[in-house]
């Protein structure tokens, strides 16, 4: 199975260059999109198929439509392909950015305790056993990010509402 | 023949096993798709008091096949300004999940191509893909009211599929397992293989008729067609598609809506399960035969509500979704609760009847749109 | 008592009543299955022009069309194409030789049936007239539209009964008219004098209008060999023919109602004869009262200065238009 995995890389890191190098926006999203699905592709590698489905659910199903939206209502309709300059044009603060991340990736990945390999024979986890966890060991993050995703929504509609009684 | 298929190796019977239920469902879904056309044709002729289609071949039979024919010789346009990669991609895009979504559906006992154990979630997951098919569709079609089309498509989709997925929620709860082929056997056993099914429940009822309006809205059939009404927005966001590409997105939607109404029948209506069925190759073939008949009622009944009722305005639409069929959503979940929780049978029954009764009349007065004054006619003097 | 959705599930029995009941009431469905059975079409519905001619077994010497062209000259598309049929001679049959309509080009205005002073142009109601070709295939000539009096019937009864009675109270009219000038041995106008030896007669049961048959009468008398020795003869008949017809003119020799004569030899004939004499030798002489009245009554009625308008005259066009602007002028009028 490792042809898979190369396979399946391939796909992802694919779609992640052309994700920034594309010139037309909607464009770049689609090729997020394969990313994502990359992504879920190496969550059912790792026999985490409940993560997998979740991530094509929400990330394909509502992120990647909120970045279409996003994209579609805030710029010209017809897809204006003007020259794009990112950062003001300021490549260093870039390149500063990326090789702190590097940095920090190869000092998290060298370090022996974060990157395990599965023991073999691992069982998927089941869905069974992440609700039991969720409600029982991390029922505070659970229920912390469920008052935070609600207070987002509420926030959403209210400024909303705002900009509807502010038309009136 | 059963030699062989004992002494082949490995890799030949895995790629048998992956290649015999592939060409199952690339045959016979698409086939039921074709003459479910027909057949919604000449049901709705009948209905509006005309015949539907009869002069190709006798009856009609020939009438998807000549249908096939003519979209495929027809000449393939593409607006010129429009983005020429996903103008292609959007059909493909509206195919591909309509067809994973059989990968899930056990037509028969133990008969299911992919016995994942996060099935339904896998269903959902997918069919939430199919979105972006229409919003592609109307996006590279550089045309403002496929646009307009395509949004009003997301955010209907979007809005029916949280009641959608919430109703099946409940039918998770009660089987414990999100495999559809554990779902099925659930609903066995009982009075001739029927009395066990989840629509005989009140909560399954109640998630019986969210889901199936919430899987006719996903595939923007009448009364949510709004997506793609003539009368309202031409053709919506296929409306640039001519020829093979226009044919692609009805396979699409059609495929979606069979598929649906087969996890709709797996779900509450008892899958494969029926008098008769049961193992063994005659019980197994019986079961094939119970599943395809409730599937065919299911595919009546969606031709049935297509002719018979109008289609909801947008604003109803969205009302309706979020303002009555969510919250009766989560009510049926307690629902499900209640019904585990509580031992004895018949005040289980008692206990979540009322429960749901009292919200459902709670939440259509509080979901009731504002106050209309009875209507005031002026004539003409 | 009503519960939410109760008027959808009714909707829902009344579909499937529909439905159910489609099978064995087969008279409530509309579907007209064509090409097997269609739809009735309404008696005013028109397509295309068509000729009528009257007598099954001669539809061409039958036809009501004497071919004075007004149709071609109103038809606003000019969709008409009509060439006059003249023998070995050169004199004119009074039918069309070539009658050509271009259906592609035709718009169904009716101008043409509502112009036709001889009832001979009617709709035809006949809408399955597709070909393989878009120009020549679409051009009908004179065999295609020519059907019978008894079809015009049978698409248009109320109409063509109303044709068919007017034509034959203008028969009899003629009839009645030209019975008590019969005083001559020759009785009849429409039967020769016997002294004629190859004279061509007339039959009674001719479709032809009063006014047909007195031209008619007039050429055929001098068209025949022995036109010699029939001229006083056909004199005579001229006159008695003369005189009930038009009863505003005097009896006169007019051997220019020629329509078959061109203008100069028409007015060679007229010379020296009075004023409106010379205006209807300038006319086309079919008598086809286009202009309102006959050749004869518009040429008195402009000398009579009743008439102002020079140019009514159809078949003759610009031609005679012209001619009776410079007889006017040189007549000091």
């Amino acid at each position: 199975m490792e042809l898979i995995f190369w396979i399946l890389s391939a796909i992802t890191v694919l779609g992640a260059i052309l994700a920034i190098t594309l010139r037309n926006l909607i464009h770049c999203v689609l090729s997020l999109i394969l990313f994502f699905l990359g992504i879920a592709g190496h969550y059912f590698l790792l026999r985490a198929d409940f993560i997998a489905a979740v991530q094509i659910l929400i990330y394909i199903g509502a992120v990647a439509v909120l970045m279409l939206f996003a994209i579609m209502l805030t710029r010209h309709v017809t897809g204006d392909e003007g020259p794009r300059e990112v950062l003001g044009g300021k490549w260093w603060a870039g390149m500063g950015t990326a090789v702190i991340i590097a940095g920090l990736l190869w000092a998290i990945i060298r370090k022996d305790s974060l990157a395990q390999t599965l023991p073999a024979g691992t069982a998927a986890t089941s869905v069974a056993e992440i609700g039991k966890a969720l409600v029982a060991n991390w029922v505070v993050p659970f229920e912390a990010m469920a008052v935070l995703l609600t207070a987002a929504l509420i926030g959403a509609v209210v400024i909303a509402l705002e900009e509807v009684i502010r038309k009136r | 023949m059963r030699s062989w298929f004992a002494n082949a190796p490995d890799s030949i019977l895995l790629w048998v096993s992956i290649a015999v239920p592939i060409l199952f469902i690339v045959s016979v879904f698409p086939g039921i798709f074709a003459y479910t056309t027909l057949v919604e044709r000449k049901a709705l002729g009948r209905i509006q008091n005309r015949l539907g289609p009869n002069r190709v071949g006798r009856w009609g039979i020939l009438q998807p096949i000549a249908d096939g024919l003519k979209l495929l010789t027809k000449e393939d346009i593409v607006p010129r300004r429009a983005d020429a990669f996903v103008h292609f991609l959007a059909p493909v895009l509206a195919v591909i999940p309509s067809v994973l979504l059989f990968a899930v559906v056990p037509i028969g006992l133990g008969l299911v191509p992919v016995d994942l154990n996060i099935g339904i979630l896998f269903a959902f997951a997918i069919s939430t893909a199919s979105v972006l098919a229409l919003f592609m569709g109307g996006w590279a079609s550089r045309n403002k009211f496929s646009l307009l089309g395509a949004m009003r498509a997301v955010a209907q989709v979007v809005s029916y599929e949280v009641p959608m997925v919430l109703s099946a929620v409940a039918v998770v709860m009660a089987v414990g397992s999100l495999s559809t082929l554990a779902i099925a056997k659930a609903q066995s056993g009982g009075f001739l293989n029927v009395t066990r099914w989840f629509v005989f429940r009140p909560w399954g009822l109640v998630g019986f008729v969210l889901f199936t309006i919430g899987a006719m809205a996903e595939s923007a059939r009448t009364p949510f067609d709004i997506p793609e009404a003539e009368s309202e927005i031409i053709a919506g966001y296929h409306t640039e598609y001519s020829g093979f590409k226009f044919a692609l997105f009805q396979l699409g939607e059609y495929l979606a809506s069979i598929a649906m109404a087969g996890i709709t029948v797996t779900m509450f209506l008892g899958g494969y399960n029926g008098p008769g069925s049961g193992p063994g190759i005659f019980g197994g073939l019986i079961s094939m035969f119970w599943f395809f008949l409730k599937l065919a009622c299911m595919i009546v009944l969606n031709i049935w509500i297509r002719g018979t009722w109008p289609r909801v305005r947008v604003d109803q639409l969205m009302g309706f979704a979020w303002k009555l069929l969510l919250p009766m959503a989560i009510v049926n979940i307690i629902g499900v609760g209640f019904w585990h929780y509580i031992t004895i049978r018949p005040l289980a029954w008692v206990v979540t009847t009322l429960w749901l009764v009292i919200w459902f009349m709670v939440l259509t007065k509080l979901a009731a749109t504002e106050n209309v004054a009875p209507r005031t006619y002026r004539y003409a003097s | 008592m009503g519960f939410i959705g109760k008027g959808l599930l009714e909707g829902m029995v009344v579909t499937a009543r529909n439905f159910v009941g489609s099978y064995f009431d087969k008279e409530r469905m509309v579907t007209v299955q064509y090409p097997e059975e269609r739809v009735q079409v309404p008696e005013n519905s028109r397509t295309f022009p068509f000729l009528v001619f009257d007598d099954d077994k001669n539809p061409v010497d039958t036809m009501r069309c004497v071919a004075c062209k007004i149709c071609e000259v109103e038809c606003p598309p000019q969709c008409i194409y009509i060439v006059m049929d003249r023998d070995e001679k050169g004199k004119p049959q009074q039918r069309p030789k070539v009658f050509d309509i271009d259906i592609s080009v035709c718009m169904q205005c009716q101008i043409c049936v509502e112009v036709c002073p001889f009832d001979a142009i009617k709709m035809d109601n006949d809408y399955e007239k597709s070909q393989y070709g878009r120009f020549n295939e679409l051009v009908e000539h004179l065999p295609d539209l020519l059907k019978s009096n008894e079809y015009y019937n049978k698409i248009k009864p109320r109409e063509a009964s109303g044709v068919d009675a007017k034509l034959k109270a203008d028969k009899e009219k003629k009839a009645k008219k030209a019975a008590p000038a019969a005083s001559k041995p020759a009785a009849a106008p429409a039967p020769k004098p016997a002294s004629a030896t190859a004279r061509i007669t007339i039959p009674d049961d001719a479709p032809f209008t009063p006014e047909q048959r007195e031209w008619l009468g007039k050429f055929l008398v001098t068209a025949t060999p022995a036109a010699g020795a029939a001229a006083p003869a056909g004199e005579a008949s001229a006159a008695q023919l003369a005189a009930p017809a038009t009863g505003e003119a005097p009896a006169g020799n007019w051997p220019w109602h020629d329509p078959g004569m061109g203008i100069q030899q028409r007015l060679e004939l007229a010379k020296n004869k009075p004023l409106a004499d010379l205006l209807m030798a300038a006319m086309a002489q079919t008598d086809c009262h286009a202009c309102g009245y006959d050749c004869r009554g518009y040429a008195d009625a402009i000398a009579a200065g009743s008439e102002a308008d020079l140019s009514l005259c159809l078949p003759g066009e610009a031609e005679t238009e012209n001619m009776l602007k410079k007889l006017m002028e040189g007549a000091g009028k």
